[in-house]
């Protein structure tokens, strides 16, 4: 039995030190290889093995609030953590629409449960090419909490590139959506690297 | 002991013993109604946990306060639980997957999924008596013990689908759901209840049927199916119950007035099933429902929308008739002219694109995707 306590310990200990956060400095940052977002104060990034190919940024700590950006996610890649294998899975098509991507999206923020609803859906520039802004409300299923969220998507040479903020409808999302908008205004697209010649 | 005499009536036999359940030689009888148990004991303290879940689940917003449809299927409830009405309350909960549950304390949950799925007030009346016999034989007390540890007991909570157990329901279902013969049990006793209760119980084979056809349209069958992972495989129950049911008189189904009462939710609910994402579920239930005397092009509607999202081959096409279709038949849902404009734009028809969004934005003209909408018109007419 002591045995095994410790084995369990050492699992646990292991666990938590693969989660690691780091300080985003204000200014110029480079997401992935080709998203650039200017930004007016420090923000928390966490990660740890399994989160998906998102980066997530966070205020006020991952339960309260959470920044997700996407940065070149390819053709048929999965957009989310993929722990549980007994939830459906949502992946990126390069041929998304802008409702497809909403979708998507409403289909990946649901998976547990929750509920979810638009609140607006329209055209936007992100990033520097055409794409959807939409805003909407969600009801976790987990604590009832209800959520606002404000998320920007395009697909540029057949790559998404988004960014997604949820928080709890009172209080933090108010506090943050300039800061997130801002974000959103600031992103900008670099092209794709070219192949390397031999 | 109710279950001794459950099980010497024939319920843990094969399907050839079947007979020997039937009511003629050893009705099965329900137990006196249940006592709180002391809260010292491990019933009581499950009893307990389970109060402070009815608590949440009573303010919850997936609770769905519909004074019309929340008395209606209590009275089901309660007609199929006898003596013991006055403990089961019922709660409809809104969440798009098929589940119902019953805790020992007599709360009662059932799913907008598993609403939308059942055919008529038997079908729903067959679940429910499933739930209610594991009840009654104090199934989950057995598995608390069976359980054993004291640590397990969180997760055990699953097994009532208490609020916010969505994610971890592979978990529940893998280690802490009703064991097999329980399931059996509850199967056997709910076709009895139901029988009693005047619905036909033939409608019960029905309902595992059905599932069946779902689960077995999607890519990799039941195995990635919380929902299935310990249940007895829907084949055997489907056979075993409609053997069952044979030796029963038969009774109502009340369709209509089971679709009639879950009309004013249709179309949320099944917006809902369209966002789970399992398509092939989806287009297998829905094609289904699109039979049902009511509701025809709202079925229609969403199953284009299915197609629609999945994009494969021939999917475009099929989403196409499948709008069509609703639109012919008059009091589609608007969206259902948003799906038409968005088909007719992938497939460059822009002149329907534009007419098919400019009736959408007259049915829905506060949608939310409105602005987008208006977008695309203008992209169209350029």
């Amino acid at each position: 039995m002591k045995t095994l306590l410790a084995v369990v310990l050492v699992a646990l200990l292991g666990a938590c030190t693969t989660v690691a956060t780091k300080k985003i400095a204000s200014g110029e940052n480079t997401i992935g290889e080709r998203l650039q977002v200017n930004i007016e104060g420090p923000w928390n990034y966490i990660s740890a093995p399994n989160m998906g190919p998102a980066q997530i940024w966070t205020m006020e700590g991952l339960p309260v609030d959470q920044l997700r950006i996407y940065s070149g996610i390819k053709d048929g890649e999965v957009i989310h953590d993929t722990r549980n294998s007994n939830l459906k899975s949502f992946s990126f098509r390069s041929n998304m629409q802008s409702d497809e991507l909403v979708s998507m999206f409403e289909g990946m923020l649901t998976r547990g449960g929750s509920t979810f609803q638009l609140s607006k859906v329209e055209p936007s520039t992100f990033g520097g090419g055409k794409g959807v802004r939409f805003e909407y409300a969600m009801v976790t299923k987990e604590d009832n909490l209800p959520l606002t969220g404000v998320a920007f998507a395009t697909v540029s040479n057949g790559e998404l590139f988004a960014l997604l903020y949820t928080a709890p409808r009172l209080g933090f999302f108010p506090r943050h959506q300039a800061r997130v908008e801002q974000i959103a205004r600031s992103a900008k697209i670099l092209p794709t690297p070219a192949a390397p010649k031999y | 002991m109710n279950r001794r005499r459950f099980l010497r009536a024939g319920c843990g036999c094969s399907l050839g013993a079947l007979p020997a359940f039937s009511m003629a030689q050893e009705p099965w009888q329900a137990p006196p109604r249940f006592v709180r148990p002391d809260t010292a004991s491990d019933e009581g303290g499950l009893w307990a946990m389970m109060d402070r879940e009815e608590t949440k689940l009573r303010r919850s917003p997936f609770n769905l306060r519909d004074p019309q449809l929340q008395p209606y299927v209590q009275d089901i409830a309660c007609r199929l639980g006898g003596d013991h009405c006055p403990d089961i309350r019922v709660y409809l909960v809104r969440t798009p997957f098929f589940n119902a549950s019953m805790a020992p304390n007599g709360m009662m949950q059932v799913w907008s999924g598993l609403m939308l799925r059942v055919d008529n007030e038997a079908q729903l009346a067959a679940v429910l008596g499933h739930e209610v016999g594991h009840y009654l034989e104090r199934h989950s007390i057995e598995r608390l013990r069976s359980a054993k540890s004291s640590s397990a007991v969180g997760q055990f909570a699953g097994l009532f689908g208490v609020v916010g157990l969505i994610g971890a329901m592979g978990l529940v279902a893998g280690q802490y759901a009703y064991s097999r013969d329980n399931e059996r049990d509850a199967d056997r006793i709910g076709v009895l209840l139901m029988n009693r209760a005047g619905y036909d119980a033939a409608e019960a084979a029905k309902v595992w049927g059905n599932l069946l056809l779902e689960v077995n349209a999607r890519p990799n069958g039941a195995a990635r199916n919380p929902l299935f992972a310990s249940h007895p495989a829907s084949e055997e129950r489907e056979a075993t119950l409609r053997e069952l049911a044979a030796s029963l008189n038969g009774g109502v189904t009340n369709d209509d007035a089971w679709q009639q009462k879950t009309a004013p939710h249709r179309r949320q609910w099944l917006q809902e099933e369209v966002k789970r994402g399992q398509h092939e579920e989806s287009i297998a239930f829905l094609t289904r429902a699109s039979t049902r005397m009511h509701g025809k092009a709202d079925y229609l509607w969403a199953r284009g929308e299915v197609y629609r999202l999945r994009a494969g081959e021939g999917d475009l096409d099929s989403a196409l008739k499948d709008f069509q279709a609703a639109a012919a038949l008059g009091g589609e849902p608007p969206e259902t002219h948003r799906g038409l404009g968005l088909v007719y734009r992938s497939t460059h028809r822009a002149a329907e694109a534009r007419a098919s969004f400019e009736r959408y934005l007259q049915l829905a003209p506060e949608a939310a995707d409105a602005p987008m909408v208006k977008n695309y018109i203008q992209e169209l007419s350029v």
